[in-house]
């Protein structure tokens, strides 16, 4: 009876404790991004902006997964060739090894995307082109302005 | 002046000085932002007057023991001139100075009222209950009392309404007396003591990391996080008035430990980012205040003399305990937070990758988004802000909303472990709660 006290206490304590675990308490915290070596949800692609989009998106899990990176690091990471750097330092790799990375996940993504008819031969030529040829810092604008690059 | 009136002044007094432990607490973002600091500096407006109070309060307990009467007197009137100067000061060390001499003033009152209670009360047992009541109320009102003094008049008020009220308090002194204890302090009560900084510790996280929670978590306006944090010192106020049905004082003790480490640990797991989800959790930890508080102050003080010497000694343990909470809690919570800034833009660029809106407003979106996370400097961006010129369509409100929330998750998130932490130092309090029960056994 002295002890009841501590019994209704720890029943109170853990009660509420439970119940916001069994809420989701444990697994409140922001969205785990996905892993860019594994497929995503098909997404439709209508417009040509929209299209050439989806290769672009395909070309950033291609060299995320290459580097073994997330997908969203890499994007964050094309604002800027000294943000690229940022990157390549945190990964323990260089800006050359990061570059051709980047070059070779684009190169793959034009060519799946034109095999499957995503894209056409014209813009399949620009991008990969792009991929090939273009320096660095023109490389990154091109992929962020893309969209209205090519259209 | 009668017995009620002269209990009121000294319990004013008393509450005055331990409120102001956490009166500042709802004002941190302000003092942040007035002085262009970070979170650990700003924390040393109320790490500096814990630690100035923990130290002095044993010291400023053998003078009071003394001249009772002339300690009051000084040690108030040290406070209200600190406080003039916390309300004043045009820079952050100023403020820090000020702070410390406000804890040396709050030390000598505080002790000196116990001496000037056990004289208008009559017995020893109930000045100490008085005593720690008002310290109970006045510590847990502090956040509430600050808050709303911040929004509607700025956080130097809160410095400034405190000197006049302090010299009030001067009036329950009128013609009193000095009359020094005769006996030789003894031995203080190592493991109630040792409780009271463990549980003070823990309470710490209620109060200190509640607030920035609230405030600069979930942008609550801080008259509003005041009130929603009155939770605890009314759960506290109404537990205290039931306390002594519960029974003997290591099981009230105990009682107390238990619920405000359950109160706490349901804070480490928040299933969600609204302020309702806080006030069961603060319900808890406020029962638990109310018990453990008053529970270990009169374990500590029972059947002990000089009471200013022991009284000085619990002050010293509780303010001990709430600077080990907040340098123990302030650097997890800090790189949890860092850590969670990092997950929550890697969140919100998936989102506006995955979103619906047109490809080339993506970018314009991400740019807005991370040009007000860097702005925001160490503060919780409005990423609402960003959506402001954005088209009124469903596909922006969508990502509005999922980029807030995502903020929401890593903010709440990073308090997760800090909770969990100070509700393991409660639980700890247990530890010295039984061998001080063993030791009255035998």
């Amino acid at each position: 009876m002295r002890l009841a006290p501590l019994v209704v206490a720890v029943a109170l304590g853990a009660g509420l404790m439970g119940a916001y675990v069994a809420l989701g308490g444990t697994s409140y915290e922001p969205t785990p991004v996905a892993d860019p070596c594994e497929p995503r949800p098909e997404r439709p692609g209508d417009g040509s902006g929209e299209r050439v989009e989806l290769v672009l998106l395909a070309a950033a899990d291609e060299t995320a997964c290459a580097l073994g990176v997330s997908r969203e690091d890499l994007v964050l990471a094309l604002r800027s060739v000294d943000d690229l750097d940022a990157l390549a330092q945190e990964e323990g790799r260089s800006r050359d090894e990061l570059e051709q990375a980047l070059r070779d996940g684009l190169e793959r993504a034009v060519d799946e995307a034109e095999q499957d008819g995503l894209i056409g031969d014209r813009t399949a030529g620009v991008l990969g082109f792009a991929a090939e040829r273009f320096p660095l810092g023109l490389l990154l604008s091109a992929l962020r302005g893309a969209s209205s690059f090519l259209n | 002046m009668g017995t009620r009136g002269r209990r009121g002044l000294v319990g004013l007094g008393i509450g005055l000085a331990l409120a102001d432990s956490s009166v500042v607490t709802l004002a941190l973002p302000e003092i942040l932002r007035r002085f262009d600091i970070e979170i650990p500096t700003v924390a040393w407006v109320l790490t500096s007057y814990n630690l100035v109070l923990a130290l002095a309060a044993v010291p400023a307990a053998y003078a009071a023991r003394r001249f009772p009467v002339s300690a009051f007197v000084v040690g108030t009137l040290v406070f209200a001139g600190a406080s003039l100067l916390c309300g004043l000061a045009t820079t952050f060390p100023l403020l820090v100075t000020g702070r410390c001499i406000q804890a040396v003033g709050g030390a000598l009152l505080v002790c000196a009222a116990l001496d000037l209670l056990t004289e208008v009360e009559g017995t020893d047992a109930r000045a100490v209950r008085t005593w720690a009541s008002a310290g109970i109320v006045g510590a847990a009102l502090g956040p509430a009392a600050g808050g709303i003094l911040t929004q509607t008049l700025g956080w130097e008020s809160i410095f400034l309404v405190q000197a006049p009220l302090a010299l009030v308090t001067l009036a329950a002194v009128r013609r009193l007396r000095n009359r020094p204890a005769p006996e030789p302090p003894g031995r203080p009560a190592l493991s109630a003591n040792l409780a009271l900084l463990l549980v003070s510790g823990a309470l710490t996280a209620a109060l200190f990391l509640l607030v920035l929670l609230l405030v600069d978590g979930w942008r609550v306006p801080p008259a509003a996080a005041g009130l929603i944090v009155t939770v605890m010192p009314l759960a506290a106020i109404a537990s205290g008035s039931h306390a002594r049905r519960i029974g003997s004082s290591a099981v009230r003790a105990a009682t107390g430990a238990i619920l405000v480490a359950g109160g706490l640990a349901a804070l480490g797991f928040l299933p969600g980012s609204g302020w309702g989800w806080t006030l069961v959790p603060q319900l808890l930890v406020g029962a638990g205040l109310g018990l453990a508080l008053a529970a270990l102050t009169e374990r500590a003080l029972e059947g002990r003399s000089p009471q200013a010497v022991h009284g000085g000694w619990t002050i010293a343990a509780r303010h001990a305990g709430v600077v080990l909470g907040l340098l123990l809690l302030t650097p997890i919570f800090t790189t949890a937070l860092d850590r969670n800034e990092d997950r929550a833009l890697r969140a919100g660029a998936a989102a506006v990758i995955d979103s619906e809106i047109p490809p080339l407003d993506k970018l314009a979106v991400a740019q807005d988004v991370l040009a007000l996370v860097r702005s925001a400097d160490r503060e919780v961006p409005d990423v609402r802000e960003a959506f402001d010129d954005k088209p009124d369509e469903p596909a922006y409100a969508v990502l509005e909303e999922t980029l807030v929330s995502e903020l929401d998750r890593a903010v709440t998130a990073a308090f997760s472990r800090p909770f969990l932490l100070a509700a393991a130092l409660a639980l700890l309090g247990l530890v010295p709660i039984a061998l001080s029960r063993r030791q009255v056994s035998v």
